[in-house]
């Protein structure tokens, strides 16, 4: 705990926490600059409800790479979610259930993920490109490939309810948000996660039980998946194995873009929305600006490798510090 | 050595063999089922069908063997096999009519090669400039995939192209023992190279243990930038011999297969965390999983279906090896 108290005191780690906003700024005015009308309320209101709905995955995403693990399957889990809770809507009426069961089985798919990880010892990468690859079988056995739709009540409320001008996504996210960085930064079961990313032998040896809180990682992020794909499906009131395919690594690259180290035990959940929101806006402004398809995957994929090799750099430059 | 230890030892033996051979096991049995189940299976035109597919994907998966072997990971192969493909087929439309046909083959194989080496040597160089793990290693060969994907498209403007000029060497490539045939010549050189050159072994030392092999004074770095160039060569390759049989590239050919490269590697026996297995492990790996496939789809299990088993063996296979591994474990410590 002392040393990270002294890095924090250090200059590089001032700027290195504060990066994401810098970026946000520059960005922000470039596009002022570039095209004036990037910046009308209703395309930031737009770019806030996408910003919502991936950032939820995205607090997930930030627990997980705290606690030392990682997961590729959570495009796959939020197409599972959309395509079951639309399936659900359209047998009954009552929303109720359809959440319910979405919320559970999103939390079994957490929970099988880490139990994989923590006790047949796999590496989170291999597990979760495995188990991607087969909630996308079932999802694509369920649905045929096709596209599904529901024309519910409620979820058309949600989709349109606003409030001083945001939509309801907005604070559902911000509800989200505000709990699981309380939950880090004050609960025991929070600080956990930083301790057990941090040295999982240490962690042990005092007494943390790493099995327990690895798996909660994953169920918390298996929650937060169903939560986002129930979310879009209120938006778009359909679910597809199409939505969503570029999730797991638009999470990631928010949360290295908001200081979180790949290697565990740092990080904190309101700079990775920060870095959601560069994520997106620079999606959205490759799409304003008129490039073609295959130069935005062209440019996303550049984002992610630049991305971790920053990451990569910073954490060298951390241990030149430290010697 | 009393009794009773002599028991045990029976015992052990017979699940150490079960552990070793257990791919040959699994292999012998799924071809028995598949030709109780279905009698079209085990046919002469169905078996060489099924070693004509193995060939051109097996390729692949020996240069995925040996940056498995290094602990590493390599997730763009796919997308390289698609952009080769591209490439290799549009320089022979292209230069097919001014320079002759045995020498544009000549010239589309170097391109796709030499293509396929650049992209490995980007990767590599990427992981290891600042000295990558595991995680690193994934996402940055991920970021990879994306990129050369979005080229191998921006390349042919997203359309599949047709081979205008197709010269008969470049179709025999894919007929009949041809593909079998380099499969295995190729795959004679790789395990010679991984098993008895020093290079090969300092490959495996550094999967084993990575600090240590650098404090030995292996040139960790080299040797693992190299390893990425040695699969990018083989993705090269297979672009060949997919776009020969078809004489036809499109730039989504690779989806997919480095997802089955790893699946086969993985299968074979090779270890995840690097330092153990081989090529030869990789090629009874290979032969497995493209026995199981082609059974699947004579028996008639639906394509999508078939992702929940690619995904289950990835997953069992690793559950294997780590198994495998701690029992090992026990067994040197008794």
């Amino acid at each position: 705990m002392s040393t990270r108290k002294a890095n924090r005191s250090s200059f590089l780690n001032l700027i290195v926490d504060y990066t994401v906003l810098f970026i946000l700024i520059g960005f922000i005015v470039f596009m002022a600059m570039v095209k004036p009308s990037f910046l009308t309320w209703w395309n930031i209101k737009n770019i806030l409800i996408d910003v919502s709905i991936y950032g939820v995955v995205a607090c997930g995403m930030t627990i997980l790479i705290i606690s030392g693990e990682f997961d590729l399957s959570a495009s796959s889990q939020y197409m599972w979610a959309q395509i079951l809770f639309v399936s659900m809507l359209n047998i009954m009426k009552n929303p109720l259930v359809p959440i319910l069961v979405t919320l559970v089985s999103g939390l079994l798919i957490g929970i099988i993920n880490g139990l994989i990880v923590t006790k047949l010892r796999i590496n989170s990468f291999i597990t979760t490109l495995g188990t991607m690859t087969m909630i996308r079988g079932l999802c694509l056995v369920f649905t045929n490939g096709k596209m599904v739709s529901t024309n519910n009540a409620f979820v058309k409320a949600v989709g349109s309810f606003e409030f001083i001008g945001l939509s309801s996504f907005f604070y559902i996210y911000l509800i989200i948000l505000v709990v699981l960085s309380i939950i880090l930064e004050y609960t025991n079961f929070g600080r956990r996660f930083y301790a057990t990313g941090g040295n999982i032998e240490v962690a042990r040896l005092a007494g943390i039980n790493t099995i327990f809180q690895k798996t909660a990682a994953f169920s918390i992020m298996g929650v937060l998946c169903s939560i986002a794909g129930m979310m879009l499906v209120a938006q778009l009131r359909a679910g597809s194995t199409q939505y969503g395919t570029d999730l797991s690594l638009s999470c990631v690259a928010a949360t290295v873009i908001g200081g979180t180290r790949l290697s565990g035990g740092s990080g904190n959940a309101l700079r990775t929305a920060l870095g959601m929101l560069v994520i997106v806006m620079l999606y959205k402004a490759l799409v304003y600006l008129g490039l073609q398809a295959y130069y935005q995957n062209l440019v996303k994929g550049l984002v992610l490798i630049l991305v971790v090799m920053f990451d990569l750099f910073m954490s060298q430059q951390r241990k030149v510090m430290v010697r | 050595m009393t009794g009773e230890s002599r028991t045990g030892s029976v015992r052990a033996r017979i699940t150490k063999i079960l552990r070793n051979q257990g791919v040959l096991i699994g292999l012998i049995f799924i071809i028995i089922v598949a030709s109780i189940l279905e009698h079209s299976f085990l046919t002469m035109s169905n078996l060489l069908n099924i070693l004509r597919q193995a060939s051109a994907i097996g390729i692949l998966d020996f240069g995925v063997t040996f940056v498995m072997m290094t602990g590493g990971m390599d997730l763009s192969v796919g997308s390289t096999v698609s952009l080769c493909s591209v490439v290799a087929v549009s320089v022979m439309n292209r230069y097919g009519q001014d320079v002759g046909s045995d020498d544009v083959v000549m010239f589309a194989i170097l391109a796709a090669i030499i293509l396929g080496f650049l992209v490995g040597l980007i990767n590599g160089s990427l992981i290891v400039a600042f000295n990558g793990r595991i995680g690193e290693t994934f996402i940055i060969t991920y970021g990879m995939q994306i990129v050369v994907s979005a080229l191998a498209l921006l390349y042919t403007g997203g359309h599949f192209i047709a081979g205008t000029f197709a010269p008969g060497i470049y179709q025999w490539l894919s007929t009949g023992f041809v593909p079998i045939i380099l499969f295995f010549t190729i795959g004679a050189i790789m395990h010679v190279i991984l098993a008895y050159t020093p290079f090969g072994k300092q490959v495996s030392f550094i999967g084993a243990n990575m600090d240590c092999a650098k404090m030995s004074g292996i040139k960790v770095n080299s040797i693992r930038t190299l390893v990425y160039g040695i699969c990018g060569i083989c993705a090269g390759i297979t672009a060949i011999i997919v776009t020969s049989r078809v004489y036809s590239a499109s730039p989504l050919q690779g989806n997919g297969y480095e997802l089955d490269a790893m699946a086969a590697v993985m299968v074979g026996g090779t270890s995840q965390t690097g330092g153990t297995g081989g090529i030869a492990n990789t090629i009874l790996g290979v032969l497995v999983l493209s026995v199981l496939g082609n059974a699947l789809n004579v028996i008639g299990v639906d394509a999508n279906a078939q992702l929940l088993f690619r995904g289950a063996i990835i997953l069992i296979a690793v559950g294997l090896d780590v198994w495998n591994k701690s029992s090992n474990i026990k067994e040197a410590s008794k």
